[in-house]
C-alpha cells in the first residue's frame, strides 16, 4: 500500500491534524457553545479518523472529520439548546498594549469588551459563526461558505447582519 | 452604501477593507461608523483560549492504539457467570435440593444449562426457578421477566408464567412476561402457548404476544433474539415498557411524572451503552431528559 496519500502513516496524520485541529475545534465551538465539549469531540473524531485510517485517504480525511465531529456533536446536544459560553473561552490577546494606557482607559476598554462578548454570545447562531470564523480564524468568506456550503454571497450578508445586529446590542458609544 | 437596504454585504465588505475610497470616505462621517471601528478593533484582539495541540496529539495516540474503545463489563464476566451457575447446579444435586432458582439483577446475562443439557438464557431481572430432581420426566421451568430457551429434545417441556404456559418439543424461543406484558418468540421447531384466554401453535418466526388484555400475532425474520448481542429490540410497546426496558438494563429510575404519553415505541437500543440509549429511545419520543449526577436517575422534561 502507498503510504504517501495514508492517513495510516503517523507523519502524515500528526502533520494533518496539527493543519486542522484548531480550526475545528472553533468551528465545532462556535456552533455548539461549547470550548470543552468542543475539544473532546475533536479528540473522539481524530481518534476515529486513525481507526478507519485504512478507509480514509488523505485527500478525504478533511470532510470526514467535519462529518464525524459535526455528528458528534449534534448527538451530544440534540437534547437541549445550548447558550453559547464565552467565559474564558474567548481571550484578550492584548496584553502589553493598553499598559501603557491611563487606568481609567483600561478600565473603559475591559468594560467594552465584556459588552461585545455578551453581544456576540447573543447573536443568532449562524451570524456569530461566520463572524468569529472570520474575525477570530481570519477565514476568508470563500473559505467559510466552503465549510458550511453555502455561497459566498450568503456569508457576506451574515457577516453585514452581524456587525448590524452588534451596534444595535451595543449601542452608540 | 452604508444603510442602503439593496448594499446587504456592506459592513462585511468593510471590515474586510474591501470598500471603495468613496465609500469609505462617505462611511466615516456616519454617526454609527465610530461604533463599529470600536467593534472591529476590539474583536481583533479577541482570541479563543490557547490550543495545546501536543497535548491533545498525545492523548489521541494514547488511545488510538486500542480498536475497542469500550468492552461491556458484562460481556467480560459472563463466562465466568456461566461456571459459577454449573457449578451451582452440582452442588444442589449433591444435597438433594429439589429446586433451583436463578435470578439476574439490571443488566445482567445469565446462561443457565438445565439438568438434560437444554440452554436458559436469562435477560436483565429475570428469575427462573425449576425442579432439579425428577427433571427428565418432568421439565418444567417457572418464569419471571424474559428468557431464551435452546430445547433439547426429549419429554415435554413447559414454561410457567404469572400470565400464560409455553409448551415445547425440541425448540428455541423466548418467552416474556412482565406485569400484565406477555410475550413468546419462537425461533425453531414448535411451541404452544395457552393464557388466561387465547391458545396458540407458534412454529419458527412466529409470535404472540399479550398486553393488557389484547392479544397480537406477528412474523419475523431473527434467528435469535437480538438481547443475545446486546441489543433491545421492541415492536410498538408501550411506552412505560420501554422505560422498564430501559431500567432493568441500566439499573436506573426513570422519572416520567412531568410527561404524559401514550404513544408506542418501536426501535432498538444498545444493552452496553447508556447515554446512546437514552439518546435513541428519547429522540425518537421526542422527550427531552436530564440525568442527575449520580447517573441513576432520568428525569424527563416536556
Amino acid at each position: 500500500m502507498s503510504d504517501k496519500n495514508s492517513t495510516c502513516n503517523e507523519s502524515n496524520f500528526d502533520h494533518f491534524f496539527k493543519g486542522h485541529a484548531k480550526l475545528l475545534r472553533n468551528f465545532i465551538y462556535y456552533k455548539f457553545g461549547d470550548l470543552d465539549q468542543a475539544e473532546d469531540i475533536v479528540q473522539d473524531a481524530f481518534i476515529k479518523l486513525w481507526n478507519n485510517c485504512k478507509e480514509v485517504p488523505l485527500e478525504k480525511a478533511k470532510s470526514y472529520i467535519y462529518t464525524v465531529a459535526n455528528n458528534f456533536a449534534i448527538s451530544l446536544t440534540r437534547h437541549q439548546k445550548v447558550k453559547f459560553k464565552y467565559q474564558n473561552y474567548i481571550v484578550s490577546n492584548t496584553s502589553d498594549a493598553t499598559n501603557e494606557s491611563s487606568p481609567d482607559f483600561v478600565i473603559e476598554e475591559k468594560e467594552f469588551e465584556e459588552k461585545l462578548k455578551k453581544a456576540i454570545a447573543a447573536l443568532p447562531d449562524r451570524q456569530r459563526e461566520v463572524f468569529l470564523l472570520s474575525r477570530i480564524d481570519k477565514k476568508t468568506y470563500k473559505e467559510i461558505a466552503e465549510l458550511s456550503d453555502v455561497s459566498v454571497k450568503a456569508i457576506e450578508k451574515l457577516m453585514h447582519k452581524a456587525l448590524s445586529t452588534l451596534r444595535d446590542k451595543i449601542g452608540d458609544i | 452604501m452604508y444603510k442602503d437596504q439593496n448594499d446587504e454585504n456592506f459592513l462585511a465588505r468593510w471590515i474586510n477593507g474591501e470598500l471603495s475610497k468613496e465609500e469609505l470616505e462617505d462611511f466615516k462621517n456616519h454617526p454609527d461608523y465610530k461604533t463599529y471601528q470600536k467593534i472591529k478593533v476590539a474583536t481583533d484582539a479577541l482570541d479563543t483560549r490557547a490550543f495545546d495541540e501536543e497535548a491533545a496529539l498525545r492523548s489521541i495516540k494514547s488511545k488510538k492504539e486500542k480498536p475497542v474503545k469500550k468492552l461491556n463489563p458484562i460481556v467480560k464476566w459472563y463466562p465466568y457467570v456461566a461456571v459459577a451457575a454449573s457449578l451451582a447446579i452440582l452442588f444442589a444435586l449433591l444435597f438433594f435440593n429439589p429446586t433451583e432458582t436463578f435470578e439476574t439483577s439490571y443488566g445482567e446475562k445469565l446462561t443457565v444449562t438445565l439438568p438434560d443439557g437444554s440452554e436458559m438464557i436469562l435477560n436483565a431481572t429475570s428469575k427462573a426457578s425449576f425442579n432439579a430432581d425428577n427433571w427428565n420426566e418432568n421439565r418444567v421451568v417457572d418464569l419471571s421477566g424474559e428468557a431464551y430457551f435452546k430445547v433439547k429434545k426429549g419429554s415435554k417441556f413447559t414454561v410457567e408464567t404469572e400470565n400464560g404456559q409455553v409448551w415445547v418439543l425440541g425448540t428455541q424461543f423466548t418467552v416474556q412476561s412482565l406485569n400484565d406484558f406477555f410475550e413468546v418468540s419462537c425461533f425453531e421447531g414448535k411451541v404452544r402457548v395457552e393464557d388466561a384466554k387465547h391458545k396458540r401453535i407458534l412454529t419458527q418466526g412466529m409470535a404472540y404476544r399479550t398486553i393488557n388484555t389484547n392479544s397480537e400475532d406477528w412474523t419475523f425474520e431473527e434467528e435469535e433474539p437480538t438481547w443475545i448481542d446486546n441489543t433491545t429490540s421492541l415492536r410498538s410497546v408501550p411506552f412505560t415498557f420501554v422505560i422498564k426496558k430501559l431500567e432493568q438494563q441500566y439499573g436506573i429510575t426513570v422519572n416520567t411524572t412531568a410527561v404524559n404519553i401514550n404513544k408506542t415505541y418501536t426501535g432498538t437500543f444498545p444493552n452496553t451503552d447508556k447515554e446512546v440509549a437514552l439518546n435513541t429511545v428519547f429522540s425518537t419520543l421526542g422527550v427531552a431528559y436530564s440525568i442527575s449526577e449520580d447517573g441513576k436517575t432520568v428525569i424527563l422534561e416536556k
